[in-house]
């Protein structure tokens, strides 16, 4: 059987077009918010089950590992994962009702200046609203983290 | 000839949306532990090893621990399968994704188990 040729690649950007910022618009940021927190999450993540795991190992070992998070670096940290966890909830929630097709608005015929119907004012409120909440979230974690 | 695929693509989405759902409940039911007593006596040896044995909070962590392996590996893939469309690379992304998503479960299940037999 004649093996099927893969296409060449010289059109294709990769991860340097993916982060290019120069071309962005609000659906983009949100695209690349979504990622940038997955990624981060996902390695807090990681991190955060080894971090745990100490406990097996007993107080002093638990309390030790403590210390290393436990400064204003550490704190400033978390709150980092409580503003990218909220917004990519939210924003997660936001494409989940894309996908199905919800808030997209009925197709249009396209007319200069050729704005996408679908990013329509719902798409713009829900990636707002993503952001409102995580600099909320963000707020109340640094006065839980913070205030004492 | 054609590949088998044990899950089609609209499938595994379904599962990453449900993965994530869910995850969102039980990630607030874990944070709210951390908040319903003052924060530092929340990571108290004594305080964490109590939650431990709470079979109930165990079941949490253990879902939270499982939730997010398989969303977050599974949405890990995605972008990496969005980077490059070439059979060799969609099967090396799988397989290592699957790999590490055992391997964090069965750590992260290791000590839960360790730490409710203390």
């Amino acid at each position: 059987m004649k093996e099927i040729e893969q296409p060449s690649r010289n059109n294709l950007e990769g991860l340097k077009g993916w982060l290019n910022p120069t071309r962005y618009g609000w659906e983009r940021i949100s695209y690349w918010f979504q990622r940038l927190t997955g990624v981060f999450l996902l390695i807090y993540f990681i991190g955060h089950v080894y971090e745990t795991s100490t406990i097996v190992n007993g107080q002093n070992a638990w309390e030790s590992f403590l210390e290393l998070t436990q400064t204003v670096w550490g704190h400033l940290f978390l709150i980092m994962v409580i503003g990218a966890s909220t917004f990519h909830s939210a924003n997660g929630i936001r494409l989940i009702f894309t996908h199905a097709g919800i808030g997209l608005g009925t197709p249009s015929r396209p007319d200069y200046p050729y704005s996408p119907s679908s990013l329509n004012y719902r798409q713009k409120s829900g990636i707002w609203i993503a952001l409102i909440l995580s600099a909320a979230a963000m707020f109340y974690g640094f006065n839980i983290l913070f205030g004492e | 000839m054609e590949s088998h695929r044990v899950l089609k693509e609209s499938q595994i989405m379904k599962i990453h949306y449900i993965t994530g759902i869910a995850a969102i409940f039980v990630v607030a039911v874990h944070i709210l532990m951390r908040l319903i007593v003052p924060f530092e006596l929340s990571l108290e040896y004594d305080y964490i090893i109590a939650n431990y044995k709470n079979i109930i909070y165990v079941l949490i962590l253990e879902s939270i621990l499982i939730l997010i392996s398989v969303h977050g590996f599974n949405g890990m893939r995605i972008i990496l399968l969005e980077l490059r469309q070439t059979k060799p690379w969609e099967n090396m992304v799988t397989v290592v994704t699957i790999s590490a998503m055992i391997a964090l479960i069965a750590y992260g299940t290791r000590t839960i188990i360790l730490a409710n037999g203390l």
